[in-house]
């Protein structure tokens, strides 16, 4: 009886709003482990994405629906067929790989100029920042030159996805982002 | 509610097994032995049978059992110390007279080596898994260039770091970075179906370089390396392993049944026609449950048949 109750109750409280969250960035910036810390899974066993991941999270009132399209280079020509109605462009940057700091940053400049992106908020993660290697959130903006984005809200918000520091900070900014509009 | 229906059919059972041991003076492991056919479907009513026991002492066992294979001490002389010593506390606490039931004896030593063979199995796979790519461990690196030259024999690698990675299927210039979760394990799986499948792995890679249905041969490996360790670990894959193993289960068992899955997936792949690798989660998903289905069947033998278009 109470297990019945309790789905009702569930029911009737189902978010009033579905949003589309899109994942983005090079191969090994670590948008799948994002995506599992998001949905309260196991990182541990993650493998490289072939294709894309698609999960459903619900938070702050919102039903995320998060899609974590793979980076590597033969397969971001298809990220675009991803862009449609997003809500939060999630981009995600290994701070560590500094040799692929230009790349990822062309890469990130490409997808804002996209019509089907325009006025899409931008959250960038500074992924990995445990290893002692890794530039600071700051010297990744500067790198990557987010001061000149003038056409949209941006945030960038340093994390550790393989134990999740920074992961809720950053959502918390997306789903007030989303309020805002 | 569950918990009434759960009583009764433990209830039901004790009767059943006390009526059938009166009728037919054997005890519930012995029907097994002798009523059901050898692999899997004798194996896993052992099993079954085993976990259920009320015995005190055969619980006992059990957990001993569980502890030897999770420290991976199922080995050699101690292998055969052990069963014997799980073999004659069955027989004391049924009452079984060895010298009779000679053939229970051994069958039901077979199945105890294969159940915890696979709990061993199981502890040795997660080890290997839990020891990340190295790329300044030698012989990590001696590895991966083994398995371009298995894979590549007649293409030599021009640089440690190059596109050519690509060409069997990694993502970028340098293999390191994708093993990830899967580490040691993705490495030597995809290693053991290229050496020793050379035939099969050939043709599944040169599928992979098709113009319209490719995909990347490595990346594929390492997703369904994690398949392989979730069937493991589920215990959906006791069916290949107790129908195969025919003594202790090694890794090299687990090898081969990575390499089944992989050329059953690339038969797949080219049957679904996809437009683009952006198919991949759902056929690989489809292709789980398949696999899934064909392990419900206790009678099933799983073998890569190589009758294929290779001419």
């Amino acid at each position: 009886m109470m297990g019945l109750l309790s789905i009702l109750r569930k029911l009737r409280q189902s978010p009033e709003k579905e949003l589309r969250l899109l994942l983005l960035g090079l191969d090994n910036a670590g948008k799948t482990t994002i995506l599992k810390i998001m949905a309260s899974e196991d990182v541990t066993h993650v493998t490289p994405t072939a294709g894309f991941n698609i999960k459903s999270v619900v938070s702050d009132g919102f039903k995320l629906n998060v899609w974590d399209i793979g980076g590597q280079r033969k397969i971001r020509p298809y990220w675009k067929n991803y862009f449609e109605n997003t809500d939060v462009l999630i981009y995600v940057v290994d701070s560590s790989d500094k040799k692929r700091l230009e790349e990822t940053g062309i890469e990130l400049f490409e997808l804002l100029g996209d019509n089907k992106l325009e006025d899409v908020p931008l959250l960038v993660y500074a992924n990995k920042q445990d290893l002692p290697s890794s530039l600071t959130s700051a010297e990744i903006s500067e790198a990557l030159g987010l001061h000149s984005i003038k056409d949209r809200v941006w945030q960038i918000q340093a994390c550790t996805a393989i134990n999740g520091e920074g992961i809720k900070e950053g959502m918390e900014w997306a789903c007030k982002s989303i309020k805002k509009k | 509610m569950y918990n009434i229906w759960w009583f009764f059919t433990s209830y039901l059972r004790s009767v059943l097994k006390w009526f059938l041991r009166r009728t037919t003076g054997l005890c519930e492991l012995q029907r097994i032995c002798y009523g059901e056919v050898s692999g899997a479907p004798r194996i896993s009513a052992v099993e079954k049978s085993l976990n259920l026991s009320k015995s005190p002492q055969i619980k006992k066992l059990i957990a001993y059992l569980n502890d030897v294979s999770d420290n991976l001490r199922l080995k050699g002389s101690t292998e055969r110390e052990i069963l014997k010593g799980a073999v004659s506390t069955v027989l004391l606490v049924k009452r079984i007279n060895p010298r009779i039931h000679f053939q229970f004896v051994k069958n039901f030593s077979k199945c105890v080596e294969q159940i915890w063979g696979y709990r061993q199995l199981l502890a040795e796979v997660e080890s290997l898994r839990n020891i990340k790519f190295d790329s300044n461990n030698l012989e990590h690196e001696a590895k991966l260039l083994q398995l371009w030259e298995a894979l590549m024999p007649s293409v030599e690698l021009d640089n440690r770091i190059s596109k050519q990675w690509q060409d069997i299927g990694f993502q970028g210039d340098d293999p390191k970075t994708d093993f990830r979760g899967m580490g040691l394990l993705g490495l030597e799986n995809l290693l053991f179906f290229a050496t020793e499948y050379r035939m099969p792995a050939q043709h599944v890679l040169s599928h992979s370089h098709h113009p319209v249905y490719g995909y990347c041969f490595a990346i594929v490996g390492i997703n369904l390396t994690s398949m392989a360790l979730h069937l493991l670990r589920s215990g959906d894959a006791k069916t290949y392993f107790y129908n195969t193993s025919k003594c202790l289960p090694s890794i090299r068992l687990f090898h081969q049944f990575y390499s089944y899955l992989f050329y059953e997936f690339d038969r797949y792949w080219l049957e679904c026609k996809p437009v683009d690798i952006m198919q991949f989660s759902n056929i690989k998903l489809k292709f789980e449950n398949n696999i899934r289905t064909s392990l419900m069947d206790t009678n099933a033998v799983f073998k890569i048949n190589v009758s294929v278009d290779t001419v």
